[in-house]
């Protein structure tokens, strides 16, 4: 870099500010957040007691020992994980699908990208209307086929699977972007050589496929199981979290007790139990991605 | 896994010859599935988007109604709708070009000047990706209140373009860092500043990347919910994202306006839509190189 830029310090000047922008903006809007909302999650503030005070771990006890906060944070990892299995499936078998030569496949790989662009709010709404007990079409075809009340998303289990399977819809496209590109990566080469070898179909999948997308796997499973955790708007949209709080996840609760209830020290501490397992799972996601990745 | 399989036996077998075998049809009829099941969503709302309410509450639902314009009529005399959606034309082109701009320098900063520590700098700054947003809403709120900038566009710019920039870091980094160093050292031994590098070499260079990166924060503006949600009081600073959940929160005699919220639910789809399949290529592209590597 001297070569560049003469001296070294000349170097670091440039790099100070060409940087400091963004790591203002961060410090900002995320490392200061960070350390408030640890510190708001130790105290009883709310938005209209002009007092508050430091309670240490009260508001942990008190979530822990909350059975409707322990129903949210078993659901929220329930969602996470079968949605998160569900979607590396199907990513990867709309991947296959879109990897196949056939007439129309540019048609076919732009219309997967729609579930992923529209807006989450948005999806939401459009299958809470398909689910439209009286006038939508999903809940006729449930009254007709199955005989039953269409009104899925007024039961617990209902609203559940329902929850899980429109966030499936909305995130397998991007999930099979991602490994499109990844089978694209694999050389031809070594499915002509295992094919030489007398590898039959099942066997070049598991012993070539898989394994060369292994990573990718791991490192998306991981992204998609932390990213979701923070999932909000399709939660706020399609359900808001009920019937009950039968599916409410830890976002929407920390919207509804700090923005709705205005409890800021009580939301913060839902916050901070949201950030630990991120934390949590980045590092064993990275942790994995060193073993996979040879 | 059966399909899996089908399919990729299909890959090797299927040409012209061999359109119509058993393989193919499979495909055929996996690719309908599919199209049909990514579609519907969106057909019944584009749907329900150009009918009248009565064709709406008809049992059993009429799958092509009469096409006519009238609910976004009613939308707009409902709500401040050219507001609104210049609210979300000017939140989401401005988080753009802020967070392409200012990653961008940094970007450079990052992949041309190392020294002890720049990468950890660039780690740390990486990592604050995997932030829930919401986790930071509540100090976020607070602040822009202490501020004055609740209720404003700018206040919402401000933390969109922060929630944006780590990742367009992470984007531009390797593709800066696949530029040649002696693109610029010629430059420098001339005595060219630093601007004139950055604007006359490296943003011609760069551009594939920086469309990208535009049209991919625009759409991720456009579409987030929650920062207009909670910071957004009146209709001086409100987007569309936060319009629809209210048109949801009416009541109509045969329960909620679907016929208003899918018309608003079309205008909030249709730019996006056709920015992204105007850019396939390029956005697939810009996005799947960092992950696939």
């Amino acid at each position: 870099m001297k070569a560049l830029y003469g001296s070294k310090r000349k170097a670091l000047t440039i790099f100070a500010l060409l940087v400091t922008p963004v790591l203002l903006l961060r410090l900002a809007t995320a490392a200061y957040p960070i350390c408030r909302t640890i510190w708001l999650s130790m105290t009883d503030t709310h938005l209209f007691d002009s007092e508050h005070s430091f309670v240490g771990m009260e508001n942990f006890r008190l979530l822990f020992t909350d059975p409707a906060f322990l129903m949210i944070l078993s659901f929220s990892i329930v969602f996470i994980i079968i949605s998160t299995i569900l979607e590396l499936v199907f990513g990867l078998l709309i991947a296959s699908l879109l990897n196949c030569s056939f007439k129309g496949r540019f048609l076919a790989r732009t219309i997967n990208l729609i579930p992923w662009v529209i807006p989450t709010i948005v999806a939401a709404y459009a299958f809470q209307w398909l689910l439209d007990e009286q006038f939508g079409m999903f809940s006729h075809w449930i009254s007709d086929i199955f005989d039953v009340s269409p009104a899925v998303l007024n039961t617990a289990l209902g609203a559940r699977i329902t929850l899980i399977l429109v966030n499936v819809w909305k995130n397998s496209s991007f999930m099979a972007i991602i490994f499109l590109a990844g089978l694209q990566g694999v050389p031809e080469e070594f499915y002509e050589a295992a094919r030489v070898d007398g590898a039959g179909l099942v066997r070049r999948f598991f012993t070539i496929t898989l394994p060369m997308l292994m990573p990718l796997m791991i490192t998306m499973g991981m992204y998609f199981l932390i990213w979701q955790l923070a999932n909000f708007d399709l939660v706020y949209g399609l359900t808001r979290g009920g019937p009950g709080i039968a599916t409410t996840i830890l976002p929407l609760n920390v919207y509804h007790e700090g923005l709705i209830f205005f409890k800021f020290g009580y939301g913060s501490a839902v916050s901070v139990i949201l950030m630990l397992i991120v934390s949590a799972l980045g590092l064993f996601g990275m942790l994995q991605f060193k073993k996979w990745s040879y | 896994m059966e399909l899996l399989i089908l399919v990729r036996s299909s890959k090797v077998k299927l040409d012209n010859r061999f359109l119509f075998t058993k393989r193919s049809l499979l495909l055929y009829l996996a690719l309908a599935v599919f199209v049909l099941i990514v579609l519907i969503p969106f057909y019944w709302l584009m749907k329900a988007a150009v009918s009248t309410p009565d064709q709406l509450v008809k049992i059993p639902p009429i799958y092509f109604p009469e096409v006519g314009l009238n609910n976004f009529y009613e939308l707009a005399k409902q709500i401040p709708l050219g507001n609104y959606i210049f609210n979300s034309l000017i939140f989401s082109t401005s988080t753009a070009i802020a967070t392409v701009f200012f990653s961008f320098l940094a970007a450079y900063a990052f992949a041309r000047i190392k020294f002890r520590g720049s990468a950890l700098v660039l780690w740390a700054l990486v990592v604050t990706m995997a932030l829930p947003e919401i986790a930071t809403i509540i100090p976020l709120y607070k602040m822009l209140g202490a501020v004055g900038l609740l209720d404003k566009l700018s206040g919402l710019i401000f933390v969109m373009t922060s929630a944006l920039a780590p990742f367009t870091v992470w984007v531009f980094v390797p593709f800066i860092q696949q530029v040649p160093e002696s693109m610029e050292e010629a430059a420098v031994i001339d005595g060219a500043k630093l601007w004139t590098i950055l604007w006359k070499i490296f943003l011609p260079i760069c551009k594939p990347a920086i469309v990208t990166m535009l049209i991919i924060n625009f759409v991720n503006a456009w579409n987030n919910l929650l920062y207009p949600l909670a910071f957004s009081v009146t209709a001086s600073s409100k987007c569309l994202s936060v319009a629809i959940t209210e048109v949801f929160q009416a009541q109509v005699p045969w329960g909620k306006p679907w016929h208003l919220i899918s018309a608003l639910g079309v205008i909030m789809v249709i730019p996006v839509i056709i920015l992204i399949l105007s850019s396939q290529k390029a956005v697939v592209k810009g996005l799947t190189k960092g992950a696939v590597k």
